[in-house]
């Protein structure tokens, strides 16, 4: 099937350049990194919480040049194969969002909830790799940064129907782009050279039976997705908390009790990271 | 083609100095910001990076720094372009540039300065191709360097084991990713805790040396093991994996279970007056390594015999 708006958006999505984030993250990062009383891990829990430079740092590190291509997929192992002054680079080289405004947050609140979400999730099913679950988590709407970023005029016609007919992102998505966050995610993920681990995650967390590698990895961030949505974290782009599918209830198997009784830790959680978000928030508007 | 990347304002003389480059074959981009650049650099390498100090002064200093710095991207040449009023002032210890051009230099002289810093280039030919770590003969001349100093040293002979059934069971390319990582590991380490002092050396294959002030050796070792030992699970295929071990063919040509590679190092500490020439040096890394190879899995040892050998040194 030819489909031309399709075609002209991974045209587009080749063409990309960079991806720009939130101007007061790149801010706390070249003051950190200014500092010698700084440490590298220090630094690393910084970069984990903003998807657009996680993204940058997996992208550099698994690229031809660097040589570990699909290999790496934590932040922190990367900062050690590229060192603190590749790092200090992509920072003091970052580009940021010139038009940003605190609501815009919302998205990389409702992300840095779906990693930490999936990371307990995945610590609670003994899967091999907690941390690399939450990277996924974190990266899963990467496609709706990409949207605002390089697709501004159909993101803002996504945002108005979303509005007026009362649908969901995604619905609102395949309307206009025929394709929706997830495959862009996914598209740019693989042409980055990324894992696999992380690919099938973003590619498929609302149809998690895509998923052949990673189904369990995928049906755990769908589930985070859903979790953070209903417990109200963040903004995904409209104010809907979706279904799970059946088959992520068969992968992710915690019913309503262990749920329950992991609740106070992910509230804790929840607690922490909007101090971290405030903070943004206030940066960006001082 | 070779691509230069000039970070400059778009306006003459750079315009026609691109033009000059492209004539003769090279590709050329400008970039008026260093945002832009940064960015181009990182993720597509140019083989020439040409600097206007005057675009933003500070900015300039930290990223030619940080390029220089980084140990896989220090042999990419920079040329600084600066005014001629300019350079009495210049400490060239605070750059870490490989040539200038004065701004008013003509066409023949930006050519013929880049032609000279590639030609340059090539001259520097110690470096393990693998790994663009300096080979033997650098570290020789360190190792020579060090054992007259009047400071503690520790010399590392870093290994692999069980890296040829790895080779045999995935290919050499997989291997030579796994001897990049190491490397990597290694070099980054070695900065953050010796800085400037600390050397890294790649002997070839498997075999590296890192050479750092006392202090910090043991402290390098036990984090480089236990890097090296989180990461090579990402070498490993997740059967292998899951089954704990390789399968591959031994010398006889039977089946048989393998571990992946772990990581050993031997550290020779180093003081004045201790050896006399690099031989030695190698020759005690030689017993220590006898000894830490019949130890399964990543370990390091460090050779204890520093009172005795001062005693004796004494008598």
């Amino acid at each position: 099937m030819i489909d031309d708006k399709r075609r002209e958006i991974k045209k587009k999505l080749r063409g990309l350049q960079g991806l720009p984030t939130l101007p007061p993250i790149v801010a706390k990062l070249t003051q950190m990194i200014g500092d010698e009383t700084v440490s590298a891990p220090q630094i690393a829990a910084v970069i984990e919480r903003d998807q657009v430079l996680t993204s940058k740092v997996l992208r550099l590190v698994n690229s031809a040049f660097y040589g570990f291509p699909r290999r790496i997929s934590t932040v922190s192992n990367a900062i050690v194969l590229l060192g603190l002054n590749v790092i200090r680079t992509l920072v003091l080289t970052a580009s940021i969002f010139e038009m940003m405004q605190s609501r815009d947050i919302g998205l990389w609140e409702h992300s840095l909830g779906v990693a930490m979400v999936s990371g307990v999730l995945a610590r609670e099913l003994r899967l091999e790799n907690p941390e690399e679950v939450a990277t996924a988590g974190l990266l899963h709407d990467l496609g709706k940064v990409v949207e605002r970023a390089s697709l501004f005029e159909d993101y803002t016609r996504i945002q108005k129907i979303v509005q007026d007919q009362k649908i969901s992102w995604r619905e609102a998505e395949k309307e206009i782009l025929h394709m929706d966050h997830a495959e862009i995610g996914g598209y740019l993920l693989n042409r980055w050279n990324l894992p696999e681990r992380l690919i099938d995650p973003v590619s498929w967390h609302h149809e998690v039976s895509g998923a052949k590698k990673f189904p369990v990895e995928t049906a755990v961030v769908q589930m985070a997705d859903l979790l953070v949505r209903a417990r109200g974290f963040g903004y995904g782009g409209d104010p809907w908390v979706p279904e799970p599918e059946d088959l992520v209830l068969e992968r992710v198997p915690l019913d309503r009790s262990r749920l329950e009784k992991l609740w106070p830790e992910l509230e804790g959680r929840f607690y922490e990271l909007r101090f971290f978000i405030q903070e943004m928030r206030e940066a960006l508007s001082a | 083609m070779r691509k230069v990347l000039l970070l400059s304002p778009e306006e003459p003389p750079y315009t026609l100095w691109a033009e000059a480059l492209r004539n003769h074959a090279y590709q050329v981009e400008i970039f008026s910001t260093i945002e832009e650049a940064g960015e181009r650099i990182l993720f597509n390498l140019p083989d020439l990076l040409v600097v206007s100090e005057s675009l933003q002064p500070e900015l300039a200093r930290d990223l030619i720094f940080a390029l220089k710095y980084d140990l896989s991207l220090a042999s990419l040449p920079i040329l600084l372009v600066i005014r001629p009023e300019k350079l009495p002032e210049m400490d060239w210890k605070e750059y870490f540039v490989d040539d200038f051009i004065c701004e008013g230099a003509s066409r023949e002289e930006v050519l013929s300065r880049v032609e000279l810093a590639f030609v340059r280039a090539e001259r520097l030919a110690d470096n393990n191709p693998l790994t663009g770590l300096p080979g033997n003969t650098s570290i020789l001349r360190k190792i020579e360097e060090i054992i007259k100093s009047d400071e503690e040293w520790a010399v590392g002979y870093v290994d692999l084991d069980n890296f040829k059934p790895f080779n045999d069971a995935y290919g050499f390319s997989r291997g030579d990713e796994v001897i990049r990582m190491l490397a990597r590991i290694l070099v980054h380490l070695v900065d953050l805790y010796a800085g400037p002092k600390g050397f890294v050396g790649h002997i070839g294959g498997d075999d590296f040396v890192f050479i750092v002030p006392l202090e910090v050796a043991e402290k390098i070792s036990q984090e480089l093991i236990r890097k090296f030992d989180e990461l090579i699970l990402n070498f490993v295929d997740p059967e292998d994996r899951e089954r704990g071990c390789l399968i591959t063919t031994d010398r006889q040509g039977v089946l048989c279970r393998m571990a992946w590679p772990s990581v050993s190092v031997a550290l020779v500490p180093i003081w004045k007056e201790r050896f006399h020439h690099y031989g030695e040096v190698a020759a005690v890394a030689a017993q220590l390594k006898h000894y830490v190879k019949k130890i399964p899995g990543s370990t390091y040892l460090i050779d204890r015999r520093k009172e005795e050998r001062r005693n004796f040194g004494i008598d």
